[in-house]
């Protein structure tokens, strides 16, 4: 019997490697290129090379992996096609924090700007679970609405706030449009530990995630520690997206749109999209983040804003294509 | 074999099941009765773990539903549940894959063994054509047909079924209702059809106003007088049928 069009089951690990080698060398090229372009002799002596565009790119590649886990995790736990990882109000959170931060003249110590957004990032969200929890279970559309709801409001108060000091305005601007330009190794260690137990939580809670898409009476009767499951996933991405996002401010579409393009490639099992979502965010943010800083040279583009121009097109070409099979 | 001890479930103000202790044999089915909002999915998923009675408890073999993991209450208990969808776009195949997920390891992929499971419990449902349909594809009945194969490859000593035949044709119905006599499980199925379920199944639990007003064999408890009790119906018996009077 043949199961050839079963498009299921774990990740293939072929295209896992694939992915992983396609990861290595994007990184490898694009670090050569930025402000400054280096050739392979020119590395090894270089500063500029090992302070700044290093860890910039490991940067840049970590936070797509995380926003695109994050992302696939969300569509699945909300049952909600639209969720991205910033729904809770991370982002708006950690967005009043930079903002603060900026009016109060942090940005010259060392993790004043990040420190705040993510402590303020924390902050929301914890006051986000709190309104929505029913007694110790989660209800995740009261979890949605509210995120919704107090993200306008926090950007408000931002708006309020860039008016009422508009000397600042750019520079809360290009943080809330996300930025590499400048993460260091500091950020980088920051990062890693908490993107690297993250992913793992949501690799191994990936079948789970297929079930939660069922309903999550249906998961229950199906096996799933529902409540349990829902309460560690949402801990694991909202700590990571926190972190992602107070050291390099919003990135916007990632999250969004590549766990949808994997899906309309590999399925929709979360035991393929999530370790490809990781890798495939990686190499997008990453090719996003060279574009920014190469194409306006010397000026910098916000890679927010690349990440949308680059990805919508792809994604728009993605669903036309996957129109035709029906 | 379930126990049920003295079970009440309220809804703020409003008691759903009032005080309801019965004993639900192994290897029969057993219908559920009784008019709209009478407290029949509130039973069912009372028993399934789904919901934890405000008073009383469930038993299963002896135990306490609540003190099962969802993972062994899972290998005991399937439930098919009035239809819901999703936005995401698994195949039949894959849906009723899930349903050996209480089987399964983390990290390890689908077994030969599953894989044979699924394939039959399709065969059985009429649903091994539709493997690879998506939901949108398929018809209120075959997403139906498909709910079911899902619950049967949980393999479980206990099925609950939430009115598992409403959507479908005749045929189907006859199909799932012989299928389930087959089975040889403990069936609990709400069921409106007063002539299906006296055909099909064993004993019978008609529920009035949250309370059981009768447990025992089928064909002994619908009468012309629980019926009138219950659903304010007239009905007479003619050749084991029981016909409208209207």
């Amino acid at each position: 019997m043949s199961y050839k069009s079963y498009k299921s089951g774990k990740a293939n690990g072929w295209v896992v490697l694939g992915l992983a080698v396609l990861l290595a060398a994007t990184m490898a090229v694009c670090s050569l290129f930025g402000a400054v372009d280096f050739a392979w002799d020119e590395i090894q002596d270089s500063q500029i090379f090992w302070q700044l565009r290093l860890p910039r790119v490991i940067m840049g590649a970590l936070v797509g992996a995380v926003l695109s886990v994050c992302g696939a995790a969300y569509q699945s736990i909300f049952r909600n096609p639209l969720t991205d990882p910033y729904v809770l109000g991370v982002s708006s959170g950690a967005s009043l924090g930079a903002a603060v931060a900026i009016l109060l003249g942090l940005e010259a110590f060392l993790w004043g700007v990040g420190g705040m957004a993510l402590a303020a990032a924390l902050l929301t969200v914890l006051l986000i679970y709190k309104i929505a929890s029913i007694g110790n279970r989660m209800h995740t559309t009261t979890l949605l609405l509210t995120g919704v709801c107090l993200t306008l409001l926090i950007s408000a108060v931002i708006s309020f706030l860039m008016v009422l000091n508009q000397e600042k305005m750019d520079s809360i601007i290009f943080w809330t449009m996300g930025s590499f330009g400048s993460s260091s190794w500091t950020d980088v260690w920051m990062l890693l530990p908490v993107a690297a137990v993250g992913i793992g939580v949501v690799l191994w809670y990936s079948r789970d995630l297929n079930l939660l898409l069922a309903g999550s009476e249906a998961a229950q009767s199906m096996g799933c520690e529902v409540e349990k499951v829902k309460r560690v996933l949402l801990a694991a991405t909202t700590l990571m997206v926190a972190f992602a996002v107070s050291s390099c401010g919003v990135i916007g579409f990632v999250g969004l749109i590549v766990p949808h393009a994997v899906r309309l490639v590999a399925g929709p099992d979360n035991r393929r999209v999530v370790p490809y979502a990781m890798l495939c965010g990686a190499i997008f943010v990453l090719l996003c983040d060279t574009l920014a800083r190469t194409v306006l040279r010397p000026s910098e583009l916000p890679v927010g804003s690349l990440t949308s121009m680059v990805g919508a097109p792809l994604f728009i070409y993605l669903l036309y294509r996957n129109k035709k099979t029906y | 074999m379930i126990t049920l001890d003295h079970i009440t479930a309220s809804f703020g103000d409003r008691r759903i099941l009032d005080d309801i202790s019965a004993t639900i044999a192994e290897r029969r089915i057993t219908a559920v009765m009784g008019p709209n909002g009478c407290g029949k999915t509130t039973l069912l998923r009372c028993i399934g773990g789904l919901l934890e009675p405000t008073a009383g408890q469930v038993l299963i073999d002896g135990r306490r539903v609540k003190d099962y993991s969802a993972r062994a209450l899972a290998q005991k208990v399937a439930f098919v549940r009035q239809q819901a969808q999703t936005d995401f776009e698994f195949s039949a195949f894959e849906t009723v894959l899930m349903g050996r997920n209480p089987y399964q390891k983390r990290l390890q992929n689908e077994s030969q063994k599953d894989w044979d499971i699924v394939e039959q419990c399709m065969r059985q449902t009429g649903t091994w054509h539709l493997r690879l349909a998506k939901p949108h594809e398929m018809s209120g009945g075959e997403l139906q047909r498909v709910m079911i194969a899902r619950a049967l490859a949980q393999q479980t000593p206990v099925l609950l079924m939430d009115e598992p035949v409403s959507n479908l044709d005749i045929a189907h119905q006859l199909e799932i209702m012989r299928l389930l006599r087959k089975a040889d499980k403990n069936v609990v199925i709400v069921i409106h059809d007063l002539n299906l379920a006296l055909q099909f199944c064993d004993d019978l639990m008609l529920f009035h106003d949250g309370k059981l007003l009768y447990q025992g064999p089928v064909a002994s408890g619908l009468t012309p007088e629980n019926i009138r009790t219950v659903y304010g119906v007239e009905t007479h018996t003619a050749e084991g049928r029981i016909i409208f009077d209207y």
